[in-house]
């Protein structure tokens, strides 16, 4: 549905894309994180066509961003991550006036309006002038303003920026709603916890490079500094330790709140060699599961080496 | 025919007009503007009515008078209205970061310059609209005729239009309101009296040798000043303008000179390089434009034959489309020549 192959921006002597390629394929949220500067909006804009990359092709539903932008735009809802609203229009106006933009017809632009105000929770403020709205209020006016043309691509460029807790939880059920509804969905953040919950897919970026991409627990395991494992045995832990250690894949092995963990090397493959280990030892395990170092730590991580 | 209509009435004049006509200030623009108008208007008339009282005299010359005053007036105050009108049309969506929005719907940037200036020229033609009430005082002198009214409005109305494009483009090109409208007043100054100090400071020479009445030079008709003055004043100058005669001084171009006789009679003599030729008289005080269009004719140059208002209009249109082309070609985000883009969509579809 979307796809991104070896996107590059220049900027005078900057370089704010380095390469940047990833698939969304159809119905996925894909999280974009990565720390402030890093190319995410840049890399939104290219794909709205908005902005032209020095060099790469990128595509949404196969109509190519640099060659047909109009085709595009028919495609994506676009929220940029700052955006100005109108003076003296309402807010059933102010979507009317998108929607009119997106040559809705005006028998329909009355329900969509209608449709979107409920989706945001707007409906008893339609006759309010937009910039006396909140900030919250008007990031859900501009995610439905995105959607007056019903599009099947949505580019979030940080939708939760700047919203109290409550906004940005408000925020997050609006997008699990658009989720809902088969919308392949490209959203930045750095929040992260927001896109664990949210996302299918995760992208992590910086410095205009693409640290790591794929499915949200790919990326935390691939990026995870140990891999760990943490077993349960029945009875005394010291023969399932005294097995574990001199394993080669096994690093360290601790003792910790009634449970082993075990530090090792290696894949899936050789965590289920070290099981087989242990049970060929006479071991009862009664738990054996991998911990995740969690989405957080993959990013800080991700973000932190000096590629 | 759809197609047409969405081109010309698109979503951003609506939502111009509701934004423009909600605040405070565009009431208030056209009280000032209304007021300013009676108020020279009104000062005109009394300074008319005492001289009428005091000195006697034809009716028919104050109207003219009177009706000077007011459209070259009206050209000044739009001079200074249209600029700020337009010029921060694209430039301030851009600061308020809205443009983005609109770049991402299905409105092409030709659409969205046209709307913006569809929106600003409304409010214009509404400002000239209600001057006319004004305008109908010259009536009671008479002296002008409704056609005289007529094409010094239709002069007004393209030169805010140029004005206006003027506006535009600058704030297309740059990207700061600030800039746009000092831009665009300098722009506007230009037009309106920068040419017309090219006539006084490049006057046509007289040329003995030729038997064509000299004009002042082409580029001075680009100003709306000159038609206008040309039509108020019955196809002539109130001054010497734009031509030298040998002597080194400025003269009247123009191939008939017309004034008013003591007795309220008109006469009119047709100059050239070494003075008046024939003089020709007429008893009634009153000429129409329709007798002045074949003796009011620029006599030599560039737009030899032509009427003043029909060149300085051509040109304007021509400043306008090459205002509305280079804004057409700076707004989108991504710029690509029309031609390579439908080449593509071509290849696409195929």
């Amino acid at each position: 549905m979307i796809s991104a192959e070896d996107l590059t921006k220049v900027y005078g002597q900057r370089t704010a894309l380095d390469h940047v390629s990833f698939e969304v394929p159809e119905g996925e949220i894909f999280g974009f994180v990565g720390p402030n500067g890093a190319g995410k909006t840049t890399t939104l804009r290219i794909l709205a066509a908005l902005l032209e990359p020095t060099s790469g092709h990128a595509s949404i539903d196969g109509a190519d961003v640099a060659q047909n932008p109009a085709r595009v735009h028919t495609r994506i809802g676009y929220m940029p991550d700052f955006f100005g609203v109108y003076d003296q229009l309402t807010v059933a106006e102010y979507l009317d006036f998108y929607a009119a933009c997106y040559r809705q017809p005006k028998q329909r632009r009355t329900k969509i309006v209608g449709e979107l105000l409920e989706l945001i929770g707007l409906t008893d403020r339609r006759d309010q002038l937009v910039d006396t709205l909140s900030r919250g209020l008007k990031q859900r006016l501009c995610l439905a303003r995105a959607l007056v043309h019903d599009p099947v691509v949505l580019l979030l460029d940080e939708p939760a920026s700047g919203l109290d807790p409550r906004a940005r939880v408000e925020m997050r059920e609006i997008l699990k709603e658009l989720r809902g509804m088969g919308k392949t969905i490209i959203i930045s953040s750095h929040i992260l916890p927001e896109l664990t919950e949210l996302c299918t897919m995760i992208g992590i970026i910086d410095h205009g490079r693409m640290r790591a991409t794929g499915s949200v627990q790919d990326v935390i395991r691939g990026l995870s500094a140990d891999k760990r494992l943490r077993i349960t045995v029945v009875g005394a832990r010291e023969p399932a330790v005294a097995i574990l250690e001199p394993l080669a894949s096994v690093r360290r092995v601790d003792i910790a709140n009634g449970t082993i963990e075990a530090t090792y090397e290696g894949d899936d493959s050789t965590a289920a060699d070290i099981l087989q280990a242990l049970t060929a030892g006479g071991i009862k395990v009664s738990a054996f599961s991998q911990v995740d170092g969690g989405l957080e730590e993959a990013f800080m991580r991700a973000t932190s080496e000096d590629v | 025919m759809t197609r047409v209509v969405a081109a010309f009435w698109n979503p951003i004049v609506a939502k111009e007009y509701r934004s423009r006509m909600r605040t405070w200030r565009s009431p208030l623009a056209m009280m000032i503007y209304i007021l300013l108008v009676a108020g020279l208007g009104f000062a005109v008339f009394s300074s008319i009515a005492i001289s009428i009282n005091q000195f006697g005299g034809q009716t028919a010359n104050y109207g003219q008078g009177l009706f000077e005053y007011l459209v070259v007036f009206q050209m000044i105050l739009l001079t200074f209205i249209t600029p700020a009108l337009t010029a921060g049309a694209i430039s301030s969506e851009r600061e308020r970061q809205t443009i983005d929005l609109l770049f991402v719907t299905r409105i092409p940037p030709f659409s969205i310059i046209w709307g913006k200036l569809l929106s600003s020229m409304s409010f214009v033609v509404l400002l000239l609209l209600l001057s006319v009430p004004i305008f109908s005082l010259v009536f009671l002198f008479g002296g002008i005729e409704l056609d005289q009214v007529l094409y010094s409005f239709l002069i007004t109305v393209i030169a805010a239009l140029t004005l206006g494009l003027i506006g535009i483009a600058f704030s297309t090109w740059l990207r700061r309101s600030l800039a746009a409208t000092v831009a665009a007043y300098v722009g506007a100054f230009v037009l309106l009296f920068g040419t017309l100090g090219y006539g006084l400071i490049f006057p046509t020479a007289v040329d003995a040798k030729t038997t064509k009445a000299p004009a002042p030079p082409a580029i001075t008709f680009l100003s709306p000043m000159l038609p206008l003055l040309y039509i108020a004043n019955n196809g002539q100058l109130p001054f010497p303008y734009g031509v030298q005669n040998t002597n080194g001084f400025l003269t009247q171009g123009g191939s008939t000179v017309c004034g008013v006789s003591p007795g309220g009679g008109q006469f009119c003599s047709t100059t050239s390089g070494s003075g008046p030729s024939a003089i020709s008289s007429s008893g009634s005080g009153f000429s129409t434009l329709q007798t002045q269009s074949s003796s009011t004719a620029i006599p030599s140059g560039l737009f030899e034959g032509w009427q003043p208002w029909q060149a300085t209009i051509v040109m304007q249109l021509g400043i306008c489309l090459v205002a509305l082309l280079v804004s057409a070609f700076l707004l989108p985000p991504v710029r690509r020549l029309p031609w390579r883009r439908r080449r593509v969509v071509e290849l696409e579809d195929a």
